[in-house]
């Protein structure tokens, strides 16, 4: 209690989203993604967007990467504004997307030598990254050769490796089989007590979502708003046997109900398929 | 006969390792094949007594080209070498042509649409205009066998630019890669399979290219011969010629082959 007024104020937000809308062009007036979005993440957090397919989350995770403009509203990170694509972020999309002509390191170096970093000096920081997902032994393998979950691993290894200060994730792990997403948070949540980043995730699982994240934002409706911001008052570092705690099952209910009750009165999704991003 | 049968049973009857006895199959199948079609050809002309005019068996063209084996390189060379011209012209004018394509929309949608309608045409039928236009040289000739030649790979190499993964292309944007940095790092790399499957076809029809071109004025080449021989009821030294276009064009496509593989080995190399 002493000590809060002094901690509190000082940080602003690594992100800050205020007011965002997004509307794609189209017959009678576009197609309206977002109709308004505001969010702030604070630096070190660990924040998730949730809700059903099609419902913004990814076209919203796009313009904070600057990979999308925004119709109306406005996007800070770092405190300056987004207007185009940075370089202090990594992405992680849904599928590796590695070049399967490259071996897991050198897919890892990608992003060092398209921004002409000095490769020999991020070459050791490459191998660090692949140990530390348990990938020491597979520098060499193309993604051919690996597994569905080990190529996200590289993926993963790849968005950290020119060190960026926020990782935008989107669906990453939705690809992938149960069991393996199991591995994978597990192993994404380790890698994150290492690499301390300022993390949103955008996913349609519950679980993923309450598991991870210091906060998870609802996002829903038509058009989609941020419904419900809540926080996650698990502690860190966090086995994955909380999820078996009558608390964290408390939680995912009302998570899955604000999602429920948010298209309760809006019928079945009418956007057309593939306009979820661009 | 009796010894293609042989040799492909040998493969499956020991008890081989499974991988030698894949090869051999892989191997010796089609060639067994090919000997007992051969042998077939040469039992047939024997037994009916066919007149080498109409048909000659095997074994005496295999001895004119051993025989006459310097008179039939004379004519390879040409052909060969007009043919190399050629495919490497329309690889060049293609994938040029292809990148253009790829980066400006006003071409796109200008040139796309010509290209696809350009491709129903016969081309063959615009092959005696090329003499009208070039005249009876090996210009004429190396002019036709591009023009036949690269709208495969025009058309493949465009579908390889175009069809790079929307995330890469994502990737490297929010890496604010340059345009320069994504052709060499992504597409071109991505359309090499398509670019080589465009060249292996443009390899074919640079022969027939400049073959037809033969056949309507040349004074050497295969062509030529194939023709000059023809008209003089020459059958066997027609055939022999065929035989050794076959083998002229397997060298082009060992070629070509072979780059694919060198590329494959570069690109998958160190740096980019």
């Amino acid at each position: 209690m002493l000590a809060s007024p002094t901690v509190a104020p000082a940080e602003p937000p690594l992100v800050s989203v205020d007011a965002v809308q997004k509307t794609y062009p189209g017959r009678s007036g576009g197609i309206q993604a977002v109709a308004s979005a505001s969010l702030t993440v604070r630096k070190g957090e660990f924040v998730s967007l949730l809700g059903p397919s099609g419902c913004g989350k990814s076209t919203l995770l796009m313009m904070v990467a600057g990979l999308e403009p925004v119709t109306a509203g406005s996007i800070a990170l770092n405190g300056t504004a987004v207007t185009g694509p940075r370089k202090d972020i990594g992405i992680i999309f849904q599928d590796a997307t590695l070049l399967p002509w490259k071996t897991a390191l050198e897919n890892v170096l990608f992003p060092v030598r398209i921004l002409k970093l000095p490769v020999e000096q991020y070459r050791d920081r490459a191998h660090e990254l692949l140990r530390m997902v348990g990938l020491a032994g597979f520098e060499t393998k193309k993604p051919s050769e690996l597994s569905g979950g080990m190529r996200q691993r590289v993926a993963i290894c790849r968005a950290l490796v020119h060190d960026p200060d926020i990782l935008l994730m989107d669906e990453p792990f939705s690809a992938l089989d149960a069991i393996t997403r199991d591995q994978m948070n597990v192993a994404l949540s380790e890698i994150l007590e290492t690499y301390h980043k300022t993390v949103i995730f955008v996913t349609h699982s519950i679980r993923e979502a309450a598991y991870l994240s210091d906060r998870v934002l609802v996002m829903g409706g038509r058009p989609s708003t941020i419904i419900l911001d809540m926080p996650m008052p698990f502690p860190r570092p966090r086995k994955f046997d909380i999820e078996e705690t009558a608390e964290f099952t408390q939680i995912c209910r009302k998570l899955r109900l604000s999602i429920e009750e948010a298209h309760a009165d809006t019928s079945a999704p009418v956007r057309p398929a593939g306009s979820e991003v661009e | 006969m009796a010894n293609a049968t042989i040799g492909t049973e040998t493969g499956a009857s020991l008890k081989l390792p499974e991988g030698t006895a894949r090869g051999l199959r892989s191997v010796g199948l089609p060639l067994g094949l090919a000997l007992l079609v051969l042998a077939a050809w040469q039992i047939a002309v024997t037994v009916a007594k066919i007149p080498p005019v109409i048909l000659p068996s095997p074994l005496s063209i295999a001895q004119y080209i051993v025989s006459r084996w310097d008179i039939l390189l004379m004519h390879a060379v040409p052909t060969t070498l007009e043919s190399a011209i050629g495919f490497v012209l329309a690889t060049v004018l293609g994938v040029a042509l292809a990148i253009l394509i790829t980066y400006s929309t006003l071409a796109r949608d200008a040139l796309y649409p010509n290209l696809v309608f350009f491709q129903l045409i016969p081309k063959i039928a615009l092959a005696p205009l090329f003499i009208i236009w070039l005249g009876v040289g090996m210009q004429s000739r190396v002019a036709f066998s591009v023009f036949i030649a690269f709208f495969p790979i025009v058309i493949a190499t465009t579908a390889g630019f175009m069809n790079v993964d929307r995330n890469m292309l994502r990737l490297c944007r929010s890496l604010t890669a340059t345009e320069w940095q994504v052709f060499t790092a992504i597409r071109f790399p991505s359309a090499l399979p398509y670019i080589f499957s465009g060249m292996k076809i443009a390899m074919t029809l640079a022969i027939i290219g400049v073959i037809i071109g033969e056949f309507i004025t040349a004074q050497a080449g295969l062509g030529y011969l194939i023709i000059f021989a023809t008209a003089r009821a020459d059958t066997e030294v027609s055939m022999a010629a065929i035989v050794v276009l076959c083998f002229a064009g397997l060298l082009l496509y060992g070629l070509v082959a072979f780059g694919e593989w060198l590329a494959n080995r570069i690109y998958s190399a160190e740096a980019f």
